[in-house]
């Protein structure tokens, strides 16, 4: 197991290094794909490399002259590795500009300071009533696919998509199976560790990644975990578009609780559902984009509350609480967060809202927040 | 000696409060009357209109409540039953006044609608979306949803107002035909059009008088202007209104009286992002002293700039295409950044600018974050500088008297500067 989780702290302690690194050993371009809804298994499938933006690694300096401090981290963080030209090796970029008000703002400073060869705007429409959103759905996949020939100069046949989604699902598939050991042998991995996990999934080939995983599963199957006492479980829920501090995940574990399943993008949410493989593959990628649960608050879905899907994990997991994770700035979640937060005190479920930034936080305000709700639900 | 600047007040001007109260004391006693009553966000209320509704409009009713000065009683109720203040302002208000109603919390009666029987989510901007199905999950308000969005690119154009025209036909007529048990009334539409075309081709007449050196009238006086040419949309008023505004503005051209006394301004600005709804006295307080005033922006440009495309024989088909269709970067598209570059570009030109004041709303993230980018490349075009202002359009808590001194102040002395090279 340590072969294979040293190799995805490689790869997710510097992704610019491992990015570019792929780069040069594969001579594929590279098409950064902002989180959380672009499909890359239409990138793939124009055999060019599908990575999915992150938040940066470093403060943010010279992004101060291009975006307010009341924009959320992932986009300040990006916007300022791509001005200082950390980005440079990314040969295209894709941005979902309908999914919120500040992904829509990024194709100008992108074009004008950054200039990669490739760039594309997708709408992706939220899940609403009615046959016309589904064929703008198509238009916009098709727009994609024909962007993408026309940028490579080479078709994208119904085949090659279709193989880069059986690939694809084979990753998720693979990663639902690490999360169920995880559920089956709490403790078995770290948080951070299936964070990083998940995190490498959007950096690395995904064929690459599904071999990493075969061998983690094997050995996750093959080890055993002594109990450590029983420590209550919880869920962490949130933290749209970008990987959550590590620091907060260790933080929860060492107070006494422990995660055995997640609601977080860069968690559950990336791998879930699967592309139908049976027609036509841009049918079958709009429909899994149409698939309403994980509930995301970017997607208008009005019949199903996050309250209840949020609940009902934790109840599935057999689970003490939840804990939010609140990206600063973030307006999809902090609209929908007041009305999470009023069903949690509806069903009587202990909840607590972490905020969370791009730079520094107070990690003792958060360690005195947890604890206490440690202590709520009996973890400690 | 410095000059004493002061403005020279329009007397039309008086005319919108009495008709703004108007339309909102309307909606609130519709139900009173046995009348059916619309929610709306983007220009979709036009449906409910052309059904011989009463409608809200999510912006209006935000504009509305920061004018009557009730926006901070409805914001505090808003954070004080579980809202978080860095969402959009205007949600805010809405989830305010939703929880006053459902909790009997005491708030200014004029803030207070009745609640639909339909609400239009159309989703202009994501947060729009928001603040709709927080309304559906708290107070259970049956709605409707439609996607809007902005066309990024001249090619998608096309695509993007077939599919915004397939909602308005296939998703929002006939959801109001069912809530209101006939068919949906096109003559009525078209006789909406027919006014709105009128009024805001008059309107567009009014703006020629911001070419005037000096300006005749200030981009606040078009501000509280734009109702008619939007959610007053259709009312024979509406046409009144812009007659007289366009007579006083001409007579004000025959004798020479500038928007500011003794002789006009000094400075001549572009106003990038919303609308200051309830602190225009304080910024025109900022702004006329230095012999500022602003002339144009992109967002009050939005509302049907080109009047000559709505046809009231193809009602539908030409509102949209006023709003979404070719040419719209200088209409509706204006709100992607590239698209917007043009249509700055032109009104510096077209109105002889001196400079930006890019008005950051710091819950509203439309704009703010292409703004210093867009900044930039202007004054590289046109050597016109410009300055951020970070504030929002109704929530006191966001606005900082100094940071606005302090920034204009660094505005009026670069366009010195220029002046003297």
């Amino acid at each position: 197991m340590e072969r294979v989780l040293s190799k995805i702290t490689e790869v997710t302690s510097d992704p610019y290094a491992y990015v570019t690194g792929l780069k040069e050993r594969t001579g594929k371009k590279v098409i950064g794909c902002f989180p959380m809804y672009v499909p890359e298994e239409i990138v793939h499938a124009a055999d060019l490399i599908p990575v999915v933006i992150w938040r940066g690694n470093e403060s943010v300096t010279w992004g101060h002259a291009h975006v307010p401090p009341y924009d959320c981290g992932i986009t300040r963080s990006f916007v300022d590795d791509a001005v200082r030209g950390k980005l440079n090796f990314m040969d295209g970029m894709v941005f979902h500009v309908r999914q919120c008000l500040q992904v829509g703002e990024f194709p100008l400073i992108i074009e004008r300071n950054v200039k990669p060869a490739y760039q594309k705007v997708l709408y992706l429409p939220p899940i609403y009533e009615g046959e016309a959103v589904r064929s703008f759905l198509l238009d916009d996949l098709e727009s994609f696919k024909t962007s993408l020939e026309d940028f490579t100069g080479k078709k994208i046949s119904d085949d090659s998509l279709k193989k880069s989604i059986e690939i694809y699902n084979e990753n998720r598939s693979l990663l639902e199976r690490v999360y169920e050991i995880r559920r089956e042998k709490p403790g078995i991995l770290r948080a951070r560790e299936v964070m990083q996990t998940v995190w490498s999934s959007m950096l690395m080939l995904k064929e690459d990644h599904n071999e990493l995983l075969k061998e983690l599963i094997k050995d996750m199957e093959g080890k055993t975990v002594e109990s450590k006492g029983e420590r209550v479980k919880v869920i962490p829920v949130g933290c749209l578009c970008q990987t959550l501090q590590f620091d907060i995940l260790d933080m929860i574990e060492d107070l006494g609780m422990i995660i055995t399943d997640d609601d977080l993008y860069v968690g559950s949410r990336y791998f879930a559902n699967k592309a139908n493989l049976n027609g036509s593959p841009i049918e079958a990628l709009a429909d899994r984009y149409l698939t309403k649960t994980p509930l995301c608050p970017t997607k208008g879905v009005w019949d199903i509350h996050w309250g209840d899907e949020a609940i009902k994990k934790m109840r599935d997991n057999n689970a003490k609480g939840i804990i939010s994770i609140r990206v600063k700035y973030c307006p999809p979640h902090t609209c929908y967060y007041p009305d999470f937060k009023s069903k949690m005190v509806e069903e009587g479920v202990p909840e607590v809202m972490i905020e969370m930034e791009h730079e520094i936080m107070s990690l003792e305000g958060i360690k005195t927040r947890l604890q206490s709700f440690a202590e709520t639900i009996g973890g400690v | 000696m410095d000059i004493k600047y002061k403005v020279n007040r329009l007397v039309t001007t008086n005319d919108i409060r009495p008709m703004v109260d108007k339309h909102w004391a309307d909606l609130r006693t519709a139900k009173e009357r046995g009348e059916k009553v619309a929610w709306a966000s983007g220009p979709t209320f036009i449906i409910p209109y052309a059904m011989g509704m009463k409608s809200h409009f999510m912006a209006g009713y935000a504009a509305y409540c920061g004018g009557i000065g009730a926006a901070d009683e409805v914001l505090k109720v808003a954070e004080a039953t579980g809202e978080l203040s860095e969402s959009c302002s205007y949600h805010r208000l809405h989830m305010g006044m939703a929880e006053a109603i459902k909790q009997g919390i005491e708030i200014n009666p004029a803030a207070i609608l009745p609640m639909p029987d339909l609400m239009v989510s159309g989703r202009l901007c994501p947060e729009m979306s928001h603040y709709a199905e927080g309304l559906y999950r708290r107070m259970n308000v049956p709605v409707v949803t439609v996607e809007l969005p902005i066309a990024y690119a001249k090619e998608d154009v096309p695509r993007v107002k077939a599919f915004v025209y397939r909602q308005f036909k296939e998703v929002i007529i006939p959801a109001f035909e069912k809530v209101c048990g006939k068919p949906f009334d096109y003559d009525h539409l078209s006789e909406i059009l027919t006014v709105l075309k009128k009024a805001a081709t008059i309107r567009n007449q009014c703006w020629e008088f911001f070419k005037d050196k000096p300006s005749r009238w200030t981009l606040w006086d078009y501000g509280v202007s734009i109702a008619p040419v939007f959610y007053l949309m259709g009312k024979p008023e509406s046409i009144t209104y812009y007659e007289k505004l366009l007579k006083e503005l001409q007579e004000r051209r025959a004798k020479n009286i500038p928007a500011i006394a003794p002789d006009g301004e000094k400075y001549r600005l572009y106003w990038d992002g919303w609308i200051p709804w309830a602190f225009l006295g304080k910024f025109m307080r900022k702004l006329i002293p230095n012999g500022a005033v602003c002339i144009c922006g992109r967002y009050p440009w939005e509302f049907f700039m080109h009047p000559e495309r709505l046809d009231p024989e193809h009602p539908l088909e030409s509102f949209v295409d006023a709003f979404w269709g070719e040419d719209s970067p200088r209409c509706f598209s204006n709100k992607a950044p590239k698209g917007s570059l043009e249509l700055i570009s032109d009104l510096i030109e077209e109105y002889s600018l001196d400079g930006m004041i890019m008005f950051s709303s710091k819950s509203c993230r439309l704009w703010n974050l292409s703004q210093p980018d867009m900044m930039d490349v202007l004054y590289k075009r046109h050597g016109v500088p410009g300055v951020v202002i970070e504030a929002d359009m109704v929530d006191a808590s966001m606005i900082s008297d100094s940071q606005i001194d302090t920034r204009l102040e660094a505005l009026f002395e670069t366009i010195d500067g220029i002046r003297r090279r």
